[in-house]
């Protein structure tokens, strides 16, 4: 083609003034429209300029469209085929990933022959595509612009081509006026207008130039076309170090430079603009004195030495561009293009200096931010609690994660082994509040959950009792109470805390144990009253008072338990419940870790915590009054959560030394990730009924996902290294697992085991059939292949028992077990003791005495090791449910027909 | 990443048949080293240093030796020598034996980019084996040529006619050195520089050009570098522990671009764009643990675990974290905020918390959004916060960043771990 390019040029240059740049009649063809920045990008550009993009291209998108503001822009496989559908263009912009550039180029300059401007806004392109980019370019008359660049603009013509100039809101920087810009910085072309304006001067064409090795178009092009651009009275480049382009140039107009970098020269390496690498010769200070000596200057311009001549100024620090700029031009004569607009100084829009005392020039007072962020910036403090955006959440959770190199899982950073060392009531809102609860928070928990584990009188027994005698497994039962506890059944308890968090969100209250907190300011009308009281059906119900009692002698503390109080109405247990939730969610809501929606539903959670430990225990043993004959007033004044949990699964309150065991077990078992079945369980029973209308979302129904997606392989295999030990133990007469000082030989134990497992297995091989299978307990298929192999979870809580002075026979047998199959030849190495033989032999420890001495069956056991999953895993189910509920959409963990395969 | 020295040269220059001088490497035995004066009469004993080390020479590091005793004496000096060179140090580990050429003429020739005429360029003189720098421009060629077309024979010859070397040079030269440019393009190098390279004489009289030093540094961005499998540790010196995990994560979308300024300072800026990061390396100096360019709209997740492995290097020595950066135009402010929040808070919470402030100047989408998430983090772990707009000059954010590390040496650190519940503010 070789079109004839400017006169005087020892090489190819089109753009004959800026003006030219970015004009209403380019038409622009974008490849790789489809990309994750130009999805973004393109449709803004698309609707300033005026609709200018005539298509895009995405090998194998052929047919689709990018929605934009001022129409859809048409998909094509490339090029030839959006020229075939009838588009023409003169301007491509290439958002390709590097290794794509050099070729896009090529398809653009051959494919069409009316290309004459090509933006490359892909950075990291290797030099070697670069140099060839630039032959290309040469060889067939085209300008290029970048690459690692955000395009051009013209404020005149309201056309942008390429990257992102202006940003989202084009027209709060891209002001009409009178200054060109060229930056080696894309940012910094915007903020650069942006800095313009507070000076009064608005811009003409603005060019990102890049800066890469080759910057396709340089300074020295940009000189060409600002001095042919009647338009452009000025010019501000924003230059870096490294590269000749801005040696020798004349400009003929004013222009002011801004030449940064000089620490630079110390370094060894570019970040991010890979070109700005000086040699010899074209470090900053070599560039400063380029520009100085080109406009006749004998130094910097700062605000307190002011150095300007007619023909420009230098500056080292962007901030001093409109001062520099509006003493050069008043030198000129030459006015301002609109009035000032704010100014640069210091102006926090957000601030918090917790309580801190600082300096004065530090403590600047938080100003009003302009429009629109001054309107965000208010309702971002109206808002109440934490906004979490949607997202698909199928196979992916912001509660729990699990550390493929350790296996060990944290909810909400807290990883399940220390989660091991804390009380249950400690963790039993973790999931829910974000935070490990304070004592206070305790005392709370304990009395909610307590009122609730009574079911007598409750049709829930009736369904449990059914499924009980129907043969079902302890999840199955579990699941029949907790349906029974739809959102009729907590619904006022649930309006109760949406009142409370209304009536306190702006009243200044920060920390609900404040006893000095004023409630006078606090609104109450009878609606209010209504809310709390007591109903007809509920007045004789004693466990409100019960509650109220038990938690002020416990010496609990909570604002909106006075709050209620103060009121002067009988109160119903649904308005102490859900003072209790707002009491543990107050703090995390207001500091905006959880969402108002977290809080609302809390109350829910809270009695189905309750029933669902209930569930356990068989009907008879629940009495008006009293639960396993345990008086309510005990219950209510001095049980924690753990003791109701040991209660239902034992038939008595744990001693001193049960508890710690018990306490582990619940940490250990709470969560295994998003993966775990029960956790897609409940993502999945959450995804069905739609977290988008969240109202209509049923946590009851989640949890019964939860239970559901448990059983005998998941959840019920605890037991299988309970019948391991059991087969060992169960004739040796030991009588206290705990005692360190048996008379069982454990080493023969294990020995006389391995040599007889190894037996088994040599004969299972002679005669080609079945060997005995993996023993429960021992090896890990990720904590495999050294010498001797750790499970870093069984290590971390062993080490804690052996701090504590703790002793259980049965890890002590596993350790010996595992170095007796290798020192007999059964294993390669030695294997890891894993942590579900911690769990077996903590919690066979635990029921051996019951065990030994007949009040326990071996069915009994199992049920008591799946039941303790359940209570662990119910925490870690309610973390799924309410991230599902917060962040998931609808239906979202469904799988695509097309990843699903049919098997015949 | 560069490499000099022969003994990596030799290999490379092997790929595209140019000859080199003979090279044994530091595990050579006495046998090999003898075998080699033997047959060449002189050889070099050259320290081996990671990375781009110049002037060795001058430094008195290059050893010769034309017996093996002497050969092995110059081997004990300069097996571990130090060699500062302006204001890096560098420590040699190893030596490379290298066998002599005689030469009448020594050639200096390299290519690389030139951007006063953005193409390829040879730079050549037969007066080589000194400082390019020392000699006149007349004995000097730089000729730039077409990257298409490549480096051609007509290109090597017309330079040197210019140059009026002497007739016996020039026809090996057009021979041999086009080779070169398949080298420096085709595997990714962006600067390739030989010198000296020395006309041995051959039966006949004929000269053969001999590489006799080598340099190169590689395009990190060019993919081509992985054809020569070049063993890793070749450029361990150029990145620290932290750049290396960091740089593992360098794509090009959200550019992450990361290396350490100062291992002991008391700022740890997180900054956005090319530009942002000039400035702000520039005002802090060497306040500045990190100079850094995250811009380029990383998604959320890479943002957190850039965010994270920063966090874990860095934040406990840290006074304040000072997120810095113009309006953006597409990087979403929200998105980067959040994922480096929710780094914080996962940071506090596995580690504990450490003393901070933090201070943040950012313009762009989603921005109140991102400042509204950031600063709920902050209350959320107690720390003190200023979030400036852009409607402040970045230069001001700066210099209020350094103020804020400047009191928190001086009791501010102490206040803020007494807020926060800490014993020691260290």
């Amino acid at each position: 083609m070789n079109r004839k390019g400017l006169d005087g040029l020892p090489y190819y240059l089109g753009v004959r003034s800026l003006g030219d740049m970015a004009t209403k009649d380019d038409r622009v063809a974008v490849l790789n429209i489809m990309g994750g920045e130009s999805r973004q990008v393109t449709p803004v550009s698309h609707a300033f300029s005026g609709g200018n993009i005539a298509f895009g291209t995405s090998p194998g998108r052929s047919g689709q469209q990018l929605k934009t503001p001022c129409g859809n822009i048409p998909v094509y496989n490339d090029v030839r085929e959006g020229i075939d559908a009838g588009h023409r263009f003169n301007t491509g912009v290439v958002y390709l990933p590097p290794a794509g550039v050099r070729d896009g180029v090529a398809e653009l300059i051959r494919v069409n022959p009316d290309v004459n401007k090509i933006i490359i806004i892909t950075e990291k392109v290797a030099v070697h595509d670069a140099r060839e980019v630039r032959a290309i370019a040469q060889a067939n008359s085209v300008d290029i612009i970048g690459g690692n660049c955000l395009g051009v603009a013209d404020s005149w013509n309201r056309v942008r081509i390429g990257g992102a100039l202006g940003g989202d809101k084009p027209d709060e920087s891209l002001l009409k006026g009178s200054i060109a810009i060229f930056s080696n910085s894309g940012g910094f072309t915007t903020t650069i207008a942006l800095y313009l304006a507070t000076e009064g001067w608005g811009t003409t064409t603005l060019i990102s130039s890049g800066k890469d090795v080759y910057i396709h178009y340089s300074a020295r092009d940009f000189a060409h076309a600002f001095a042919n651009d009647e338009r452009s009275k000025a010019a501000v480049l924003y230059i870096e170090p490294g590269g000749y382009y801005e040696q020798n140039l004349d400009f003929r107009k004013p222009v002011v430079a801004c030449v940064v970098g000089r620490w630079k020269t110390k370094l060894t390496r570019a970040v991010g603009h890979a070109g700005a690498m000086a040699g010899t010769g074209d470090r900053a200070e070599d560039k400063e004195r380029w520009f100085m000596e080109a406009f006749g200057v004998d130094g910097l311009f700062t605000p307190d030495n002011p150095r300007v001549s007619r023909k420009g100024a230098v500056v080292t620090n962007i901030a001093d561009i409109p001062a520099a700029l509006s003493a050069v031009m008043k030198l000129n004569d030459i006015a301002s293009d609109f009035e000032t607009r704010g100014s640069l100084s210091l102006k926090a829009w957000i601030a918090n200096d917790q309580g801190l005392d600082l300096p004065d020039d530090l403590a600047l007072a938080p100003v009003t931010a302009p429009d629109p962020y001054a309107e965000q910036i208010t309702s971002l403090g109206s808002q109440i609690g934490a906004a979490v955006p949607r997202q698909t959440m199928k196979d992916r959770s912001g509660a729990s994660v699990m550390d493929a190199t350790t296996q060990v899982t944290s909810v909400h950073g807290h990883s399940v082994l220390n989660l091991a060392l804390e009380p249950m009531e400690a963790v039993f809102a973790l999931p829910l509040v974000q935070q490990i609860a304070t004592e206070n928070d305790g005392v709370m928990l304990d009395v909610a959950v307590a009122a609730e584990v009574n079911l007598v009188g409750d049709p829930v027994l009736v369904a449990t009792d059914a499924a009980r005698e129907a043969g079902n497994a302890p999840n199955t039962i579990m699941s029949a109470a907790v349906s029974i506890i739809g959102p009729n059944r907590v619904e006022r308890a649930m309006s109760c805390a949406r009142i409370l968090i209304d009536r306190f969100a702006y009243s200044g209250l920060s920390d609900a144990r404040d006893e000095e907190f004023d409630l006078s300011a606090i609104e109450i009308d009878d609606a209010v009253k209504a809310h709390f009281r007591a109903s007809e059906e509920d007045a004789d119900d004693p466990r409100a008072d019960a509650m109220l009692k038990a938690i002020h002698e416990r010496g609990g503390r909570s604002v909106f338990l006075r709050f209620i109080e103060s009121l002067g109405v009988p109160l119903s247990r649904d308005a102490v419940l859900a003072a209790i939730s707002t009491t543990i969610a107050w703090a995390p809501l207001m500091q905006k870790r959880i969402s108002r929606l977290t809080a609302e539903t809390l109350p829910w959670y809270l009695r189905l915590y309750g029933v669902m430990i209930g569930s356990v225990i068989p009907s008879e043993h629940h009495e008006h009054g009293a639960l396993c004959g345990i008086p309510r007033k005990e219950r209510f004044g001095t049980w924690t959560v753990a003791d109701l949990a040991f209660l239902a699964l034992t038939g008595k309150k744990p001693s001193q030394a049960e508890a710690r065991p018990f306490q582990v077990l619940i940490g250990l078992l709470i969560s295994n990730g998003p993966g775990a079945i029960s956790a897609q369980g409940a993502k999945g029973a959450v995804a069905a009924d739609g977290p988008q209308t969240p109202d209509r979302v049923q946590i009851n129904k989640a949890m019964a996902g939860f239970l559901t997606h448990t059983g005998f392989a998941h959840g019920g295999n605890g037991f299988e290294g309970i019948a391991f030990l059991l087969d060992q133990f169960r004739d040796t007469g030991l009588t206290d697992p705990t005692d360190p000082n048996h008379d069982i030989d454990l080493k023969s134990m294990a020995r006389d085991f391995a040599r007889a497992y190894l037996q088994a297995k040599r004969k299972a091989k002679a005669s080609g059939q079945d060997g005995p299978g993996a023993l429960p307990g021992i090896h890990h298929p990720v904590f495999k292949g050294k010498p001797v192999n750790y499970d870093p979870r069984e290590r971390f809580i062993a080490e804690d028992m052996e701090t504590r002075g703790e002793y259980n026979i049965f890890h002590a047998f596993y350790c010996e077990l595992a170095q007796a199959l290798f020192d007999v030849g059964a294993s390669p190495s030695v294997f890891c003791v894993n942590v579900d033989a911690v769990i077996a032999a903590l919690l066979l420890a635990l029921l051996w005495k019951d065990y030994n001495e007949g009040r326990l069956s071996d069915s009994d056991l199992e049920a008591a090791a799946f039941t303790l999953f359940l209570f662990s895993r119910m925490i870690g189910a309610a973390a799924e449910i309410d991230d599902h509920l917060n962040r998931g959409r609808n239906m979202d963990t469904r799988t695509p027909a097309s990843a699903c395969q049919f098997v015949s | 990443m560069q490499i000099t020295g022969m003994l990596h040269g030799n290999r490379l220059l092997k790929y595209v048949g140019f000859p080199t001088t003979e090279v044994l490497g530091p595990a050579a035995s006495e046998d090999e080293i003898r075998d080699l004066i033997d047959r060449h009469g002189l050889i070099f004993i050259k320290p081996l240093f990671k990375g781009g080390v110049g002037k060795k020479g001058k430094a008195g590091l290059i050893g010769k030796a034309t017996d093996l005793e002497t050969a092995l004496a110059e081997k004990e000096r300069l097996y571990f020598v130090e060699h500062r060179h302006g204001n890096t140090v560098a420590k040699a580990n190893g030596v490379s034996f290298e066998a002599g050429v005689p030469a009448e003429h020594e050639v200096y020739f390299s290519i690389t980019d030139d951007t006063r005429y953005r193409a390829p360029t040879i730079t050549l003189t037969h007066r080589g084996g000194v400082d390019i720098e020392e000699l006149p421009k007349s004995d000097i060629a730089t000729v730039p040529f077409e990257a298409l077309t490549g480096l051609k024979a007509f290109v090597v010859a017309n330079a040197l006619s210019d140059l009026k070397a002497p007739k016996e040079v020039i026809s090996p030269l057009v021979q041999q050195l086009p080779k070169l440019w398949e080298l420096a393009h085709n595997y990714g190098m962006t600067m390739l520089e030989l010198n000296p390279i020395r006309m041995r004489p051959g039966p006949g009289g004929r000269l053969t050009p001999v590489a006799c030093d080598f340099k190169c540094e590689f395009d990190r961005d060019d993919p081509r570098v992985a054809r020569l499998d070049l063993p890793g540790h070749l450029f361990a010196s150029d990145v620290s522990a932290f750049e290396q995990e960091v740089n593992q994560l360098r794509t090009h979308q959200g550019q992450s671009d990361v290396f350490v300024i100062n291992e002991r300072g008391t700022i740890l800026a997180p900054t956005f764009g090319g530009g942002a990061n000039s400035l702000v390396t520039e005002v802090l100096g060497d306040s500045a643990i990190i100079s850094s360019d995250f811009g380029g709209n990383p998604p959320y997740e890479k943002m957190k675990s850039v965010a994270a492995i920063c966090y874990r290097h860095f934040l406990k020595q840290a006074n304040v974290l000072f997120i810095i950066g113009g309006k953006s135009n597409n990087t979403d402010i929200y998105e980067t905020f959040r994922g480096m929040g929710d780094a914080l808070r996962e940071h506090f919470s596995e580690h504990g918390p450490t003393p901070l402030f933090v201070v943040v100047g950012r313009g762009g989408p989603n921005l109140v959004r991102g400042m509204g998430s950031l600063a709920e983090t902050c209350d959320a772990l107690g720390l003190p916060y200023r979030f400036f707009g852009f409607d402040s000059a970045i230069s001001e954010v700066v210099a209020y960043a350094k103020r804020v590390d400047a009191w928190m040496s001086t009791g501010g650190r102490a206040q803020v771990a007494g807020r926060l519940g800490l014993d020691s503010a260290a």
